[in-house]
């Protein structure tokens, strides 16, 4: 009786410490995207709680609030968002249903991602006429590894600002980083330095910055304007240009209609590679190291391939 | 429990507005229209997808909304001519027709332009869980001054809906109280859909209304049972989604499968007592 007394009285004792809150309450963030998710649980180590709005294998332009969202959003210390009108559809009734001004623009704890990145394809003209996304210019500037420090500098100074007593370890997991991310990023031009000046289509622009740091040709789109669907007279012309310049790679992201691309591929020999912008849609891609590992080595191979 | 808080409005919303639903879906489900509210909520997103050709922003500015406006009464005035007295076909044919070229119509339009289908789609199809306090307030407001309408004139559309050869003997203008109907009917459709989604609106219209139908045959029960079914699937519904965190299931579709529930135990109820009823003995 007493031992069994004894052990009940020791597994309650585990219990209780094992679920016992962290004596230090964590930053609660929210994350627009699962790219902005990885990092600002990189950077803030156990001091954060990071949700992430947007699945990774949710188109990031059309996104459907669900009752848990909106309970994070009006829980949130800090909010980061993509900007450059990516989340510009969904986030801003998101906002007003949340109820949170510490997230307002402006406010102390509200990150855009984009502030001081040098943008890509900033339209001329003020009207809708090269399609009703991008009209900010293109907003997937994640996709060029080095913007990512950019962004987590943006992120641990909203960190520390909000949580002064974790300075040294948020700018220590920059550090750390921005370093694997410079060793990473040797590798990575070498892997695909092979094929500079090689051309690959890709259903939305998704990839131009990536193609523009890694020496890719990523400028056919399967899209006649971003966001519109393929009509046939461009896709037409588009398996021309495939034709004619030996395009042999096309990238397609999960949300992104397959058989689309897998038809334009069938008609021209070429492969269709899947990748994806955001962490956690692929497989081994929990990362934003891992995920941009994972999509260099996926276009290597098919451009090795299909030389 | 944050049901107060964060989601006081949705829930204001779900209790308030359906009411006018529930009353236009006893008249739909009697004239044995049921699609006209998808028919009249294509007409208008073809309106805004004219306005988009016509250069406005699809987002903000007047001409949208007017547009929607005016397409959504053009279609009033479409569905009242084309109900005929001696129909060579139902008219839930020519309303089917109607809603299929508005939709490929809208696509076409939208060719012309540099919006996308996409765009157009999440324009009218609200998210109950993002009503604001401003939107519920106004469609209110709206939906009483409807409610009144119908209120004084309840006997003439009454007997437009389910007898219109009655109408037609005491010297009712069929096509133009058609009209009333169909142009009262599609304004609270479509800002309804604005606020909720179309499978709301669709459910809200049709649901509750069956379920008066199959437990009543009197008018006045059947809004009655109506009434409860739309305020018990609603609430239940929005507070199954919000409160039932570790599902985390949208609102929209949950309210919908509630009332398919609530339908099949109306069905049940109804059978039962159709059942039993040979067998009571007089006293």
């Amino acid at each position: 009786m007493r031992t069994r007394f004894r052990i009940a009285l020791a597994l309650f004792a585990t219990a209780s410490l094992s679920s016992a809150a962290p004596v230090r309450a964590q930053l609660k963030v929210v994350a627009t995207t699962s790219e902005y998710g990885a990092l600002a649980a990189e950077i803030g180590g156990d001091r954060v709680a990071v949700t992430t709005i947007a699945k990774p294998t949710e188109d990031p332009h059309f996104v459907d609030a669900r009752p848990s969202q909106i309970v994070a959003m009006n829980r949130a210390d800090v909010l980061i968002e993509g900007g450059a009108e990516l989340e510009i559809g969904w986030l801003p009734p998101l906002l007003d249903g949340a109820r949170n001004s510490k997230i307002l623009a402006g406010a102390p704890g509200r990150v855009v991602a984009s502030e001081g990145v040098q943008l890509l394809d900033i339209p001329l003209a003020a009207d809708r006429s090269q399609g009703d996304t991008h009209l900010a210019g293109n907003p997937h500037f994640m996709l060029d590894p080095p913007n990512a420090k950019i962004v987590v500098a943006h992120m641990a100074r909203v960190f520390k600002a909000l949580d002064p007593a974790g300075a040294a370890t948020f700018d220590a997991n920059v550090a750390n980083f921005e370093s694997r991310l410079d060793a990473k990023m040797k590798e990575w031009i070498a892997a695909l330095a092979p094929f500079a000046g090689r051309q690959i289509v890709t259903y939305h622009p998704t990839w131009r910055y990536f193609g523009r740091r890694f020496g890719l040709e990523a400028n056919t789109f399967l899209e006649p304007k971003p966001g519109i669907p393929p009509s046939p007279p461009h896709l037409a012309k588009v398996m021309e240009k495939m034709q004619v310049e030996n395009i042999r790679v096309l990238l397609v992201e999960p949300y992104q209609p397959r058989k689309t691309a897998e038809a334009v591929a069938a008609r021209n020999h070429a492969q269709v590679v899947e990748v994806c912008q955001f962490p956690g849609a692929l497989p081994g891609t929990d990362t934003y190291l891992e995920l941009i590992e994972t999509v260099v080595k996926r276009i290597a191979q098919a451009l090795a391939a299909q030389s | 429990m944050d049901l107060f808080t964060l989601w006081l409005w949705p829930l204001v919303a779900l209790i308030a507005l359906p009411a006018i639903l529930v009353y236009f879906g006893l008249h739909v489900v009697g004239r044995g229209i049921i699609f006209v509210d998808l028919a009249l909520a294509q007409i208008a997103a073809l309106g805004i997808a004219t306005a988009v050709l016509l250069g406005a922003h699809p987002d903000h500015g007047g001409l949208p909304y007017a547009l929607a406006i005016a397409f959504t009464l053009a279609g009033a005035a479409l569905f009242s001519l084309t109900r005929f007295r001696h129909p060579r076909v139902p008219h839930e044919a020519i309303i089917g027709i109607i809603y299929i070229v508005a939709a490929a119509a809208a696509t076409l339009v939208l060719s012309r332009t540099a919006a996308g289908d996409e765009e157009i789609k999440n324009l009218l199809v609200g998210n109950i869980l993002l009503v604001s306090r401003s939107e519920v307030l106004r469609t209110l407001a709206l939906y009483f001054a409807v409610g009144v309408f119908h209120l004084v004139l309840r006997r003439r559309f009454h007997l437009l809906s389910f007898d219109p050869e009655a109408a037609e003997r005491q010297g009712m203008s069929v096509r133009l109280w058609d009209f009333l109907f169909y142009a009262t009917f599609g304004i609270v459709v479509t800002s309804f859909v604005r606020i909720a989604g179309v499978y709301l609106v669709f459910s809200y219209l049709i649901v509750p209304a069956v379920c008066g139908a199959l437990l009543s045959s009197r008018t006045a029960v059947r809004l009655a049972i109506g009434w409860g079914i739309a305020l018990t699937g609603g609430v239940t519904g929005l507070v199954l989604s919000t409160q039932w965190q570790s599902m985390d299931l949208p609102t929209g579709p949950t309210i919908v499968c509630l009332f398919g529930v609530l339908l099949i135990l109306s069905g049940a109820t109804a059978y039962s007592r159709s059942r039993a009823r040979p067998m009571a003995k007089p006293h």
